[in-house]
C-alpha cells in the first residue's frame, strides 16, 4: 500500500476509542452518561450539562444526506488524486450530525435524503477513517 | 457609549505583490486621518485588524510600529483584534469603550493584506487549516468553498431557490462591484449567463459565486457622537449594534444558513436605534458567499423565507433597484482581502451615508444595517447607522 499523503485526524486521548472502534469496522457515537445527549465531535466535557461521565453506544452506521457538495477545484495537493469530492453532512439516527465524504458511487448520483451507510477505509495501520456510500439494493 | 466614523482612506483592491504592506498601511493611515480633518497627534489609540496568513505585519502592528512609523505622537496604546473577518467590527467595539472611558477622543482603526505574495498553496493550506478542525473536518478535503456549497446546496434545496435565482445575486454583487474604482471587478460585470457557464468549483458554486482571493487596505477615524457634532463635518453615527454567535464549525450549527442570527442581531440593533427594518436605505451584508445574502433578507424580515433569491433576481436588490443590499459588492463583487473585507464594509457604509459613493450612491442614504461575520460565518455582528445622531 503506498504511503497515505493527506492529513491524518489529530487524534486525542478522549477520542482515541472512537479511532480504536473504526479499526474494528465500527462507528461508534459519543452519549452523555448523565444527561443522555448524543455529542460530536467528541469531547471530554459534555457541551451541554458539562458531565465529564462520558461513554459511547456502537452506531447502525445507517444515515441520510442532509447536505453535500462536490468539489472539482481547489483543494490541497494532496487530495487532488481524489477529485471530485464529494463532502456530506450525513445525520445518524443516534442523534448526531456528522461530516464525511461519500464514495464508492458517481457524484452525480448523490441526493439531499439519500440513505447512506458507512465504510471505512484504512489511512494507516492506525487509523481507519469513516466515509459514507449509498445503502446498496 | 457612542461611536461615529468621521474618516476613511483606501486602495484599490487587486492582486499585485509590488505594493507592500507598509506602503499600503501608510498610505490609507495618512489619508484616513486628513479624510476627518484632524492632525495626526489627535489620534490617541490605534486599534488594527489583525491581518491573516501575515504573521510578519501581524506582530509589526502587536508590537506598536504604526503610531511610531507614522509620528502619532498623542497615541496613548495600541491594540490589534482578530475575529477573523469580523475583526473590524471589533476594533469598533474597543473604540466605542476608548471613547466612552475618555481615554481617546479619536481612534484610527487601520487594516493591510497582501496575499498575492504568498504562494498559492500555502494560502489554499491557510485557509483549508484555519477555520477546520484537524480530527473532524480536514482529513476530508474541506475547503471553504466545498463547506460553503454545500450549505448553498442545502439552503437551494429547502427554500426552492433555483441555480438562476442563486447566481442572480452574484450578476447584483458584480453590478455594483462594476462601479467601484476600489473593487478588483471594477468596469467588470457579469451576466447570468457568464455566472452560469463559469467553471463549476464546489456545487451549486460556480467561480463567479466563489471568493477571488486579493490585496487591499483601508483605514477609519472614529470619535464620539459629540465631537462629530461639534466639528460639523459629515458622520456615519452608529445608533444601534447587536451580535449573534452560532459557532466555529459549521458542521455542528444549528442556524445552519445565519437566518437566526439576522434576526436577532437585526432586531437587537434596530431596537436600540429606535428604528426598523423598513427605515433602512441601504443593507449591507458581509457573508462572503451568495447564499448570505438571501438568508439576510429573510432574517431581517425584509421577505419570507424562499423569497430572497427572487428578489434578487428581479434586480430590485442591485444596481437601480428598489432595495439596494451590498452596494460594497462582498467578497464576491470586491475581491476577498482576508480580514479586510469587513473594513471595505464599514468604509462603504459610511461613505454612502455621506453620499460619495458616485454611480454606487444610494439616492438619501439615511440609514443602513450592517452585517459582518468572523470565521466559516460563525456569528453575525450587525450594526445600525445613520446620517445624524438621532
Ligand atoms: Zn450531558
Amino acid at each position: 500500500m503506498s504511503e497515505y499523503l493527506k492529513p491524518l485526524p489529530v487524534i486525542q486521548s478522549f477520542s482515541q476509542p472512537f479511532w480504536d472502534a473504526a479499526k474494528d469496522g465500527k462507528l461508534l457515537v459519543q452519549k452523555c452518561n448523565s444527561c443522555g445527549s448524543s455529542i460530536f465531535f467528541p469531547r471530554d466535557r459534555c457541551p451541554e450539562c458539562w458531565s465529564e461521565d462520558l461513554g459511547w453506544i456502537e452506531a447502525s452506521g445507517k444515515g441520510e444526506i442532509y447536505a453535500f457538495s462536490v468539489t472539482y477545484e481547489g483543494v490541497e495537493k494532496a487530495f487532488k488524486e481524489d477529485l471530485p469530492i464529494v463532502l456530506a453532512w450525513i445525520d445518524l439516527p443516534e442523534g448526531i450530525r456528522m461530516q464525511t465524504n461519500i464514495i464508492d458511487c458517481n457524484p452525480d448520483d448523490v441526493s439531499i435524503g439519500m440513505a447512506v451507510e458507512v465504510t471505512f477505509k484504512k489511512a494507516t495501520d492506525d487509523i481507519n477513517l469513516p466515509y459514507f456510500k449509498p445503502v446498496s439494493g | 457609549m457612542s461611536l461615529a466614523i468621521i474618516g476613511c482612506a483606501e486602495v484599490p483592491t487587486k492582486r499585485d505583490p509590488e505594493r507592500k504592506r507598509w506602503d499600503i498601511l501608510k498610505d490609507v493611515c495618512v489619508r484616513a486621518i486628513q479624510d476627518a480633518g484632524i492632525s495626526k497627534d489627535d489620534i490617541e489609540a490605534v486599534l488594527s485588524v489583525n491581518p491573516m496568513a501575515q504573521p510578519s505585519m501581524a506582530l509589526d502592528m502587536a508590537l506598536g510600529r504604526i503610531p511610531e512609523t507614522l509620528g502619532l505622537k498623542g497615541c496613548k496604546d495600541i491594540c490589534v483584534l482578530n475575529a477573523g473577518g469580523a475583526s473590524t467590527t471589533n476594533c469598533l467595539r474597543l473604540a466605542k469603550s476608548f471613547l466612552d472611558s475618555g481615554w481617546a477622543k479619536f481612534v484610527l482603526i487601520p487594516h493591510v493584506t497582501v496575499q498575492s505574495d504568498i504562494p498559492t498553496e500555502a494560502l489554499i493550506n491557510f485557509f483549508a487549516t484555519a477555520p477546520l478542525d484537524p480530527e473532524w473536518e480536514y482529513p476530508y478535503g474541506v475547503t471553504f468553498n466545498g463547506a460553503m456549497g454545500l450549505i448553498t446546496n442545502r439552503y437551494m434545496h429547502e427554500t426552492g431557490t433555483t441555480p438562476e435565482e442563486m447566481a442572480s445575486v452574484s450578476v447584483g454583487l458584480r453590478g455594483w462591484a462594476a462601479l467601484d474604482p476600489m473593487s478588483i471587478f471594477h468596469g467588470k460585470p457579469v451576466t447570468l449567463e457568464d455566472v452560469l457557464n463559469s467553471r463549476m468549483i464546489s456545487t451549486p458554486l460556480h467561480s463567479k459565486e466563489c471568493n477571488f482571493l486579493a490585496d487591499g487596505g483601508g483605514a477609519l477615524v472614529v470619535t464620539t457622537h459629540e465631537i462629530a457634532k461639534e466639528m460639523g463635518r459629515p458622520a456615519a453615527y452608529e445608533l444601534g449594534h447587536d451580535m449573534a454567535f452560532m459557532g466555529a464549525t459549521p458542521v455542528l450549527r444549528s442556524d445552519v444558513f445565519s437566518r437566526e442570527a439576522y434576526r436577532s442581531s437585526s432586531r437587537g440593533a434596530l431596537e436600540k436605534a429606535g428604528l426598523g427594518i423598513n427605515d433602512m436605505d441601504l443593507r449591507q451584508i458581509y457573508g462572503a458567499y451568495p447564499y448570505t445574502q438571501c438568508s439576510a433578507l429573510e432574517g431581517y424580515g425584509i421577505c419570507e423565507i424562499g423569497e430572497a433569491g427572487k428578489l434578487w433576481a428581479s434586480g430590485e436588490c442591485g444596481p437601480g433597484g428598489s432595495l439596494p443590499c451590498t452596494t460594497m459588492g462582498d467578497a464576491t463583487g470586491r475581491g476577498h482581502t482576508g480580514s479586510g473585507v469587513s473594513m471595505a464594509f464599514y468604509i462603504d457604509t459610511f461613505r454612502q451615508i455621506r453620499g460619495d459613493t458616485g454611480e454606487r450612491q444610494v439616492k438619501d442614504c439615511e440609514h443602513a444595517i450592517i452585517t459582518t461575520a468572523g470565521g466559516s460565518v460563525m456569528n453575525a455582528c450587525t450594526t445600525i447607522y445613520g446620517r445624524s445622531a438621532t
